[in-house]
Formats: structure tokens, sequence, C-alpha cells
């Protein structure tokens, strides 16, 4: 075998990917998304060292994971842990300079604000719990109007000191003290993270940027009115909602272009979460339009979309196709990746496709044999990466033989 | 009962069940007048009924039942305080979302078509230990334990949980139900449960069947 340097392994993994983006054939099918609570049983920490100890046994555990068990994506899970948190990123919108840097809500930044959104291992939670998104109610139905005039000053001053009691109220000594400190915090993050950059790199993972967007329906729900809110003002208020979600497209982009597009590849990343739970009439008039508008907008700018559609997305499928073709990556998690595949075949490139119920239960046979058959139904024509179906990646009763077995299987049956 | 009344009791199941919120609570107080608020109730569970069905079949999604459940509730804050006794639940459910958990949107939707098919349901809350469950079995003697649940360390929870109601001599007496949107036949396996239900409408109907209730 030749061994490759670093380099060269990271310019053909990065090759891979953005083939498949294209939807060309690549030499192989990549595979991504192996990452998730394993990483933490097959390291030795717990949730807690993963989302709060920025230390150097966290980074060998992470590293340690990605080195034994290599894929072509960098693995989506990073330390410090992070959970949603675009809503602070939209309170900076105005600042481009740090406000991506803020999207994802960590432990840390937490540990400050203390925020009503998220919960954490060690503190609200054990110290071998996920740390977990709620969400809740912080706006009234009332206030639409208000966010729709200007939804960052909005949430800058009215949503974050309800939502975050550490912050207090606007312009007082603790609400300052608070950012500074929310400041400082970042940048130990950001030196950890550059380190933890480095190491991947040596390992031959591609490096390229990964901005954020969000589905403005989605900010609604998650932060604003929790998403059984959002589904009742769908009915109750269904202009101010719609107002409101075509309000949130500017300042989303303005944080999504905070990283500027480089070549050869720039992904923006969205979650959707709304999606699964409405059905197509409501989802083509109230989710879709405004999502599809963000989407368009950064693809035109020189970025590809990396969304990640939670749960099943089959009865919204079709939508996707009113994108423009070879706009980027559609991660699916319960929607069935063969019908993806047809449905949007030469126009969408597909990720997903592994169950993680036969990583967690399989055997290295079944899931060669799985991956043999799926990739025979999937592989012609390009546009697929394969990748476990659950965004929260694999558990860590996983055998790391099953691991092995699904990149050993991919080596073996995803040539082209 | 007139027959005008009759009329308007249909037309409350379908206004219902086609989600025309103000509709509903209109004849809901126009009926109020007449009726005996517990043949509204009726009407309303025939409602909820044809919503269940409705989502099984693909016709509702999720944000159907979430506002099918918000009209049940405002139905109910009209029709209790006439309401002079309670009917006997038709069983009897304990429900929580397990240990380490903290998502309740399954749980809560659950909660109100199980009670709007006339289960009493006790709602523990969320991230709740097993020997909380415990307790609540032995206090009050339901049917039904409802164990709900996202994340995929849920199904640990779900299985400790199982095996104290084992422990504590409390599970021949009761049948163990678990929900979660990705709970499936084997998760039921591993956990020991006797039922699995990835959507609310599926877990209620389950429920009747556990109880042998059609």
């Amino acid at each position: 075998m030749v061994v490759r340097s670093p380099e060269e392994l990271a310019k053909e993994r990065l090759e891979r990917i953005i083939r498949a983006i294209e939807l060309k054939e690549p030499d192989r099918v990549p595979i991504g998304g192996l990452s998730g609570e394993i990483i933490l049983s097959y390291g030795g920490i717990t949730w807690y060292d993963l989302c709060f100890e920025l230390t150097d046994k966290t980074k060998e555990a992470v590293v340690k994971f990605v080195r034994d068990f290599p894929s072509d994506f960098p693995p989506l899970i990073s330390a410090p842990y992070g959970l949603e948190g675009f809503i602070l990123a939209l309170a900076f919108a105005d600042f481009p300079d740090f406000s991506n840097s803020i999207r994802f809500l960590i432990g840390p930044v937490h540990d400050i604000i203390k925020d009503k959104w998220t919960r954490w291992p060690g503190r609200e939670l054990g110290v071998n719990y996920h740390p977990q998104f709620l969400g809740g109610e912080f706006m009234k139905p009332e206030e639409y109007k208000n966010l729709i005039v200007n939804p960052v000053e909005f949430v800058h001053q009215k949503i974050l000191p309800r939502a975050c009691p550490g912050l207090g109220k606007p312009g007082t000594p603790q609400w300052n003290g608070a950012w500074i400190r929310v400041g400082m915090t970042l940048q130990r993050v950001s030196q950890f993270q550059m380190e933890l950059l480095l190491e991947m790199s040596k390992l031959g993972y591609p490096v390229f940027p990964i901005t954020s967007a969000y589905a403005p329906a989605d900010i609604i729900g998650d932060f604003l009115r929790h998403p059984t809110g959002a589904l009742l003002d769908i009915r109750r208020y269904p202009d101010d909602f719609k107002a409101a979600c075509e309000a949130l497209v500017d300042p989303i982009l303005k944080v999504a272009t905070a990283i500027p597009p480089t070549p050869p590849l720039s992904l923006f990343f969205i979650p959707l979460h709304l999606n699964e739970m409405l059905s197509p009439k409501l989802y083509n008039e109230f989710y879709w339009p405004y999502l599809k508008e963000v989407i368009v907008s950064l693809v035109s700018k020189g970025y590809k979309g990396f969304v990640f559609f939670e749960g099943d997305h089959t009865p919204h499928l079709d939508t996707i196709l009113e994108l423009p073709k070879g706009w980027g990556i559609a991660y699916f998690e319960k929607t069935d990746i063969r019908r993806a595949k047809e449905v949007l075949e030469g126009h969408s490139c597909v990720m997903g496709g592994i169950p993680v119920s036969l990583l967690v239960s399989g055997t290295p046979r079944k899931i060669e044999e799985y991956v043999k058959k799926l990739l025979e139904e999937v592989k012609p024509g390009g546009g697929i990466i394969l990748a476990p179906d659950i965004g929260a990646g694999i558990p860590r009763e996983t055998p790391v033989e099953n691991i092995k077995a699904l990149i050993n299987a991919v080596e073996k049956y995803g040539r082209y | 009962m007139v027959m005008k009344d009759k009329t308007t009791l249909e037309e409350l199941i379908n206004s219902f069940a086609n989600l025309e919120e103000e509709k509903t609570l209109n004849l809901v107080k126009e009926l109020l007048k007449t009726q005996d608020p517990m043949v509204i109730i009726e009407a309303c569970r025939k409602a909820t009924t044809i919503i269940g069905e409705k989502f099984e079949r693909g016709e509702y999604f999720l944000s159907e039942l979430v506002f099918a459940g918000e009209i049940f509730k405002k139905v109910m804050e009209l029709v209790l305080p006439r309401l002079k006794k309670r009917a006997k639940p038709i069983g009897t459910i304990v429900l929580g979302t397990v240990q380490g958990d903290i998502h309740d949107i399954g749980k809560n939707i659950f909660k109100v078509f199980a009670e709007a098919s006339g289960f009493k349901v006790i709602d523990l809350g969320v991230d709740v230990p097993p020997e909380k469950f415990v307790e609540a079995v032995k206090k009050y003697n339901p049917d039904i334990v409802g164990l709900s649940g996202l994340l995929t360390l849920a199904f640990e929870s779900m299985k400790k949980t199982v095996e104290a109601l084992k422990h504590a001599g409390l599970r021949e007496n009761v049948k163990v139900i678990i929900g979660g949107g990705r709970v499936n036949e084997n998760v039921k396996e591993y956990v020991g449960a006797d039922a699995w239900a990835d959507n609310a409408s599926k877990g209620v109907r389950l429920c009747k069947e556990l109880l042998g209730i059609k």
C-alpha cells in the first residue's frame, strides 16, 4: 500500500466530497458522520469532559477516535460540544467578526449566560448524560410585530434578558461583564479548537470553512415560541408568522456570510427541526419558502449547502428539486436514502443511509452485506455520501468492530 | 335528545376533526346550554379518534395533532366546570420521560390524546429516575406505564426502569409501553416492554389494545 502524506490524503478526501456534491462519480463513495457518544466510551472521557474540559485528555480522546476510524468528512461532533445557539449569533448579526463563532451554545458559555434553552452534563444533568436542547417560550404571540420590525434588536433587547438570567438587564454592569467573560471564554475555546484542527489536518482530514445558517421558522420554534407554540401560531397568527420568517432571512444571511466563501469548498450548515412536524401544506406555506430563500441566496454567493433534514422528510422530498442543481448535500435522518436518491438523482447530493440500530446490534458480516447491497443501489451516478442515519451520532455501546466493518465495506464496495 | 342537538353533535365531531377551532368552541358553548357535558366529551372523543386515524393514514401530521390537543384542552376548560361527576376512566397510565432525557413534546401530545380517549394520566414529567416510576406505580396502581424518550441514551434508562419495576415485584401488574421518535421493535425487545409507538396516536391505540378496549 502506498503511504500518503496528510496533505495528499486531505486533498484526496476533499476531492471526493466535492465530486459527490457536483454529482459526479469520485474515486469511491465518501463516508462521513462518524462521531457521537462512541468518542467518549472509546476515548475514556465523560460527556462533562467533552463539554467543559478543554484539556489534552479531551483533545486526545477526539483525536484517538478520528485516527482509528478514518473517514472523508471531518467529524460533526467537536470539542467542546455545541448545542443549538443560533439565536446568539443572530443577536450579534451586525458583528461579522465574531457572530458566527457564537453560533453554537457551549457549556462554558452556558455557565456565564445561564440560558434556559439548554441543559448540560455536570450542571443540570449527570456527568455522563448527553447535553440537551430544551428550548422554551420566551416571546408572546403579541410580540411578533416587534420581532418583525427589527429582529436583531428585539432578540438582543427582549429575548436574551428573558432567556439568559446570567446576563441581567442590557446595559447593566452584570450584562457588560457577562459578555466580556463570554469573549474571554471564546478566545480560550477557539485556541483549543485550533489545536484540535491542527491535529485533524495532521491526520489528513480536509480543512475547509463551514459557516452556519438556519431555517427562519426554526428560529421561532427553537428559541422564541417552543415548537408547540410555533405550530399553534401557524394556525392562529399565520400572517405574523410568515412576516417574522421573512424578516429573519436577512439577519440569518448576515451571520452566514460573516465567513466569506473560499474556493474550492465552503459549506453552510443548516439543521432543520420543524420540517418533520409539518404537513406538506403547512411546510410549503410557512417553512420552505423562507428556508429556500436562505439556501438559494447562499448558493448564489458561492457556498454549497449542508442541510440536515431531521426526522422523516419523505413528504417534502420533492420541494428540494426547486433548489438549483448541485446546490449541496442533503443529509437525511429517517428518510429512506434509496427513495431520496431516486427523487434527487442528478440534482442533489444525498447523505446518510447507515442505520445506527444496525451499527449497535449488527455484526461485521451483516454490516458488510448491508453496505454491499445498499451501494449496489445508490452508488451508480455519484452524488452520494454514506453516513449514520442519526445526527446525534453513534451510541456508546456500539461494538468498535462494527464501525471498522463499515469503513472497510465502503472501501471494498464503494470504488468506482 | 332533540333532533337539532343531534345534528349539532355531528357538526361538533366534524368541525373538531377538521380542526376548526372557533366553530368547535362555539358549538360546545351552544350544546352546553341543553346537553349533559358527558355527551359533549363523548363527541370530542369520537373526533380525536378520527384525528388519530387521519394521522396514521398520513393525512395529518404532528402539526395537526398539536393543534387538536390544544382545541381539546380548550373544550375541556368549557366543559369541566359543568361536569357534576367525572366518568370512570377506562384505565390509568403513569407517564414520564425517562432519566437523562428531557424531551417532552411527544409525551405531552400523547398525554392529551390519552386523556381525550378516557384514560387517567399521571404525568411524572421529564428526567424521571426508575425509582420515581416505582413509587408512582405503588401509589397509583396504574394499568399502564408509559416510558417516553427521544435520545438513544433513553433506551438504557427505559431498560433500567423496567428492571426496577421487576425488582419491586410490580412488573406483572402493569403493561409497559415505550414511546419516542426512534423506538422500534428492537428497542422494545431490548428494554423488555410490552409495546412501542413512535407517535402519540399509535401510542393511545396500543394502550387501548393492551387493556383489551375496543
